[in-house]
């Protein structure tokens, strides 16, 4: 019996020892990526892959300009599943052998990497004035990308869906009350659902932060949080999380929000005429162009809406994603790299093809798509998003307590202290 | 083998004619004969070490070293004290004793429909097959279908209704998601453990069974004092096995089906690890593999401990 005792523990300790080795490597400093593309005629790019036939185009566009300065260099681009990217990133940079430059979303993902990054501030200066969306790429007081194209949450609504419950769709909801007569009305007078939303990965909250947040913080308010002086026992942030539980209690949202994937159940609830209005995206997926596909004209953009007297209302928009460099050696090509995904001409193309806001500011998007132009409209305006200026803790913190609002297993007292006591 | 070889006086051993050797006790020299069996485990032996101790050792080392700007950094026992202070490692722990409550569950499950099988119920050879057919399945796929099947407009909630039941949305609720998670491991993986059942019926003693039956003893009574007993090896490994597959092996359910929420009801241990290691945090993820690899080691003696006394093993 005692061999069978050992057997089995040897067993056990075999099985698990795979599990434990997870990540394990020692020796290698941050910031020396690199490992896989040491030759010097060879530049590793990682991103998570070309969604569609446009972002396709656009990445040979981007190649084939990389080319005219580095005719001699091979791009070697992988493409890694976004699920997993940042995990799969992560391990590669910290067993050495991380790619030569890597696509990073603006904001708290690559804040919170910066210190795998090497600065490029001097380097992009001269783009500086031509683009928008930068302080998603900064990080104390220096430049680690440039941002390719804008990310955003604007309020997408079917005009449609409003005509049938009685409201006008030339004159969306401008207050929070408004909106919430809106809903009662959408919900008392048609089959629909107020609001498409899909909370399985918990980033329904962060969507309804940064989406309704200029509406809800004073200029000075959000500013500061931006700043990363955030106190969430303060009146508004306690008012904007409760606004989020109270918004699920009187039944906006589809049935078993937290069980439906955001990408692309949810949109697809809205896209199918199920939902009135979704807090979408501006570029990449879920925006303007992909909505306009299924909706046509009866897509409608409108802006936040006003909770609180003394507010700005701003479109919430920023610089979504941007390749950063890890290998210091070839510094030089990167920054090119990163300068031929900003170049005017194929950002003008792919913001059409793909539906993309790009950060160019010389761009103009010929669209007749009415949401878009809009959007493009309050551009100037705009601020940055509330929730990629949490730390990755916070976030992922907030994300858990927003499906546990959304259910009613968390009061909103709980969270406001769970919250506070993690951005200490 | 080789001590007792040693040892014995009846084999010539290969003693050299001097004074010396006759004094001191023959020294066992290294004959090929006694290589051989050291020659054969060499190379399991050393697949277990490079592959796995060593490994395992890396990943011990490493989890006492720091993430990111403390990369490479001893620290101690930092990421331990980081780790127990974190919400989503006391819900991983918490939930750990879930998994355990349902092992017994899929074991009773496996052991009455082997039983069943065994038995030859009629259409024993198809219920096996259909029995097992889950287990070929990807846990990925399985998660898609029951995302569908559970969700809160999905055909169970349908049945619900049609019953006058309550509508749940079982994978979107604290008290229902890890559940029904598991549930659905349990559909997936309860077929191995069937197929070990049987194999473990085939070496009952059948005059033991004839005895019983001739002593006039029930079914219960045979199934009780007979079949358990005989069957004792087998139930503590499909115990342990099962454990080891419910704590190790349920991450890609956890991935598709809830992704370790709402907040963190549904996270595992194995899952945690995942997640830090995603927010590069590879270090505190090592220290949380350690723990799960002691919880492992602990739950499982303990389980064939408790296993041993209640299923009689003489």
């Amino acid at each position: 019996m005692k061999r069978l005792i050992s057997s089995a523990a040897l067993g056990l300790a075999a099985a698990l020892t795979l599990t434990a080795c997870g990540g394990a490597s020692t020796g290698t400093t941050g910031g020396s990526g690199g490992g896989e593309g040491d030759s010097a005629d060879k530049l590793v790019v990682w991103n998570w892959g070309a969604s569609d036939d446009a972002a396709a185009a656009f990445q040979e566009d981007v190649v084939k300009n990389f080319n005219e300065t580095h005719p001699d260099v091979e791009v070697e681009i992988v493409s890694q599943p976004f699920d997993q990217y940042y995990t799969l990133l992560g391990s590669a940079i910290e067993a050495g052998t991380g790619p030569d430059v890597a696509l990073f979303n603006g904001g708290t993902q690559l804040k919170s990497r910066a210190d795998s990054l090497i600065p490029v501030t001097d380097e992009l200066s001269d783009i500086k004035g031509d683009l928008a969306g930068w302080p998603a790429f900064e990080a104390d007081g220096e430049t680690y990308s440039a941002p390719m194209f804008l990310q955003g949450f604007p309020i997408y609504f079917n005009k449609a869906i409003f005509t049938a419950a009685g409201l006008d769709p030339e004159n969306p909801p401008k207050t929070w009350e408004e909106l919430g007569a809106a809903c009662d009305a959408i919900e008392s007078g048609t089959e629909v659902d107020c609001f498409a939303l899909g909370n399985k990965e918990g980033l329904g909250i962060e969507f309804f932060l940064s989406g309704l947040g200029s509406g809800i913080f004073t200029a000075e308010e959000y500013d500061a949080w931006i700043d990363g002086e955030r106190d969430w026992t303060s009146e508004h942030a306690r008012q904007a999380l409760t606004m989020w539980a109270e918004s699920s209690a009187n039944g906006w949202y589809n049935d078993g929000a937290n069980s439906t994937a955001m990408f692309n159940d949810s949109f697809d609830l809205f896209s199918g005429g199920k939902a009135a209005m979704v807090i979408g995206l501006s570029s990449g997926i879920a925006h303007w162009k992909q909505f306009d596909e299924f909706l046509g004209d009866d897509l409608g953009f409108m802006m936040p809406v006003t909770t609180n007297e003394g507010t700005t209302l701003a479109l919430p928009i920023e610089g979504g994603i941007g390749y950063g460099v890890l290998n210091e050696d070839k510094k030089d090509m990167a920054v090119d790299w990163i300068k031929a995904t900003v170049e005017r001409d194929a950002q003008a193309d792919y913001a059409l093809a793909g539906g993309q806001i790009v950060s160019n500011t010389t761009v103009e998007l010929d669209t007749d798509i009415t949401s878009a132009q809009e959007i493009i409209a309050e551009l100037p305006g705009s601020k940055p998003l509330l929730h990629t200026a949490l730390s990755g803790d916070t976030l992922d913190l907030l994300h858990r307590l927003g499906q546990q609002l959304l259910v009613g297993e968390v009061t909103v007292d709980d969270a406001v202290a769970q919250l506070q006591a993690s951005e200490e | 083998m080789t001590a007792l070889l040693g040892s014995r006086p009846d084999v010539p051993t290969d003693v050299r004619p001097g004074a010396a050797s006759a004094k001191r006790r023959p020294r066992r020299r290294f004959t090929l004969e006694r290589a051989a069996p050291l020659v054969l485990v060499f190379p399991a032996i050393a697949i277990l070490l490079v592959f796995r101790v060593y490994p395992l050792a890396l990943g011990v080392n490493f989890s006492f070293t720091g993430d990111q700007e403390l990369n490479g950094v001893f620290i101690g026992l930092d990421n331990y004290v980081t780790l127990f202070t974190d919400v989503r490692f006391h819900a991983a722990a918490r939930n750990v004793i879930v998994v355990l409550l349902f092992v017994p569950l899929e074991v009773l499950v496996a052991g009455i429909l082997a039983t069943f099988i065994f038995l030859k119920v009629p259409g024993h050879r198809f219920y096996r097959s259909v029995y097992f057919l889950p287990v070929v399945l990807s846990p990925i796929i399985i998660g898609a279908i029951f995302n569908i099947v559970l969700a809160a407009n999905g055909p169970l909630n349908d049945v619900n209704k049609a019953l006058g039941l309550p509508v749940i949305d079982w994978l979107g609720q604290s008290n229902s998601a890890l559940p029904s998670v598991l549930g659905v491991h349990i559909w997936a993986t309860f077929g191995m453990a069937l197929v070990i059942f049987l194999a473990g019926f085939s070496t009952v003693d059948q005059e033991l069974l004839d005895a019983a039956r001739i002593d006039g003893a029930s079914l219960g009574q045979t199934i009780w004092y007979v079949v358990i007993p005989e069957l004792s090896q087998t139930i503590q490994f499909v115990f342990v096995t099962t454990t080891i597959g419910m704590l190790t092996g349920i991450f890609g359910l956890l991935y598709t089906m809830t992704a370790g929420g709402p907040g963190a009801a549904s996270y595992l241990p194995e899952f945690l690890i995942w997640k830090l290691n995603g927010e590069a945090k590879p270090a505190l993820a090592s220290a949380a593999s350690v723990v799960l690899l002691l919880l492992i080691l602990v739950i499982g003696l303990l389980q064939i401990r408790v296993l041993r006394r209640a299923t009689k093993e003489v």
